[in-house]
């Protein structure tokens, strides 16, 4: 008997992946987007905007920043959409631009505002607020565990290297391909395993070996 | 199976993409090695914990602001693609459209009705003098013959009327081609002279002064 090229669970992602180019919904967009025509920038927008507020946000863990740059994103979107060559998806060519944009941002406020010292009063505030839609099906307890556990992992997450949570977000968070990811971030699919095998590694560690740090900062 | 293969394929077992040998491979390793089957665990228990994870929800003003930018880079792009001519008359639509629409606007609409009816209004009560000259000639019903003949224009005398804002006479000068006196209008009655009553005049709306001067050319006939 022959055997499956893949198995069940990843065959779906597999072929996701695949795909060359951009999709006629894509292509649709792209033209109206040239034309100018107001509904495909709107269609854009109801598209793309939470994704990748999302993806931003898990690669910043900061509100503010991932809404500033956001709109860097979509700026770069709208003056580059000429430029788009379509070699691969309008999904990838977006969150190729929003994970540079992160990257920079990053290297900026590393490079300029490390060094301020933040106001007394503002210690014990938190680093970043955000709000996420409420899961009515859950109790106010397990809403509350739920708060915990999740701030355990937003807190792993934002310790660890930059470069492998930006592979563990792509592909844990926003369930992309290994393939798009590998567009995404311009290299090859066996680093792309790497970056996530490491990620997941370093969370792992985060969570399990020191699971009091993490606590403690979390019920901090 | 070593427990370094393993770890190299625990990406791959985790996300489900692993050839049904290959995984079965693994799977017998995992059964015999108790340090490698609880990294696994927790590795696909971290995988679980992050796909759980709630989408944040964009801050309100978020789609907003990315509403403003579309229209303007829309804008933009429109521009870019236009020609010089559409270009050209666009712009003049634009001014055109700027120009008009305060007359759109009720306050300005009403505002611009208050400055004309003014503007008519202080056109009418304007104390600007005009120059008419009006050439009555004032002849005795005895110097009616019809074989009179005017042979000389003497030099006019001029009456000049300092007029009060009522309207009354305040003073006056008389003036030939040689002399001139100014006159007491009190004595205008004594000396039996009478004069018309003058309206009051107004200007923007207040009584205010004039002069009025009147012209007395005699002429001498001849038959």
């Amino acid at each position: 008997m022959a055997q499956p090229l893949l198995g069940n669970s990843g065959s779906l992602s597999i072929l996701a992946g695949a795909q060359t180019g951009v999709s006629e919904e894509d292509s649709r967009i792209l033209r109206g987007l040239r034309a100018g025509i107001e509904s495909a920038y709107e269609e854009l927008i109801d598209r793309y905007e939470q994704p990748v507020y999302g993806m931003v946000y898990r690669l910043l863990g900061n509100s503010s920043d991932a809404s500033d740059v956001v709109q860097e994103v979509f700026l770069k979107v709208f003056r580059g959409i000429n430029s788009f060559r379509e070699q691969s998806s309008l999904r990838t060519w977006i969150y190729r631009i929003a994970v540079n944009e992160a990257h920079n941002h990053r290297r900026w406020f590393a490079r300029h505002c490390q060094r301020e010292v933040p106001f007394p009063y503002e210690r014990d505030e938190p680093t970043c607020s955000v709000e996420y839609a409420a899961d009515p099906g859950r109790s106010p307890y397990e809403q509350v565990l739920d708060s915990e556990h999740r701030s355990l992992i937003e807190r792993a997450l934002t310790r660890i290297n930059p470069v492998f949570r930006t592979a563990v977000v792509l592909r844990d968070i926003q369930n992309l391909s290994y393939e798009e990811i590998a567009e995404i971030l311009q290299v090859s699919i066996g680093t792309v395993k790497s970056r996530i095998l490491r990620g997941r590694e370093a969370l792992r560690r985060e969570l399990t070996e020191r699971p009091d740090r993490s606590l403690a900062e979390a019920m901090a | 199976m070593m427990c370094s293969s393993v770890k190299r394929q625990s990406t791959d077992y985790i996300d489900g993409r692993l050839r049904a040998s290959e995984r079965s491979r693994v799977e017998a390793h995992l059964r015999e090695c108790e340090e490698c089957a609880l990294e696994i665990d927790q590795l696909a228990s971290v995988r679980s914990s992050l796909r759980e994870l709630a989408q944040p929800v964009p801050p309100a003003g978020l789609r907003t602001k990315l509403q403003v930018q579309a229209s303007r880079e829309r804008q933009a792009l429109l521009e870019s693609n236009w020609s010089i001519l559409q270009r050209v008359w666009n712009r003049w639509m634009f001014r055109l459209d700027q120009a008009m629409r305060p007359i759109t606007l009720p306050a300005t609409g009403g505002l611009l009705a208050s400055i004309i009816l003014f503007a008519g209004l202080a056109n009418m009560i304007s104390t600007t003098t005009r120059g008419v000259t009006y050439e009555v000639p004032v002849v005795y019903a005895d110097h009616t013959d019809p074989n009179l003949v005017p042979v000389e224009l003497r030099s006019a005398v001029v009456l000049t009327l300092s007029l009060d804002s009522t309207g009354r006479i305040r003073d006056y000068a008389v003036q030939d081609g040689s002399a001139s006196f100014v006159g007491d209008p009190t004595r205008l009655q004594a000396d039996n002279i009478s004069m018309p009553e003058f309206p009051g005049v107004l200007a923007l709306a207040q009584p205010t002064n004039r002069d009025i001067s009147i012209s007395f050319i005699p002429i001498l006939f001849r038959h």
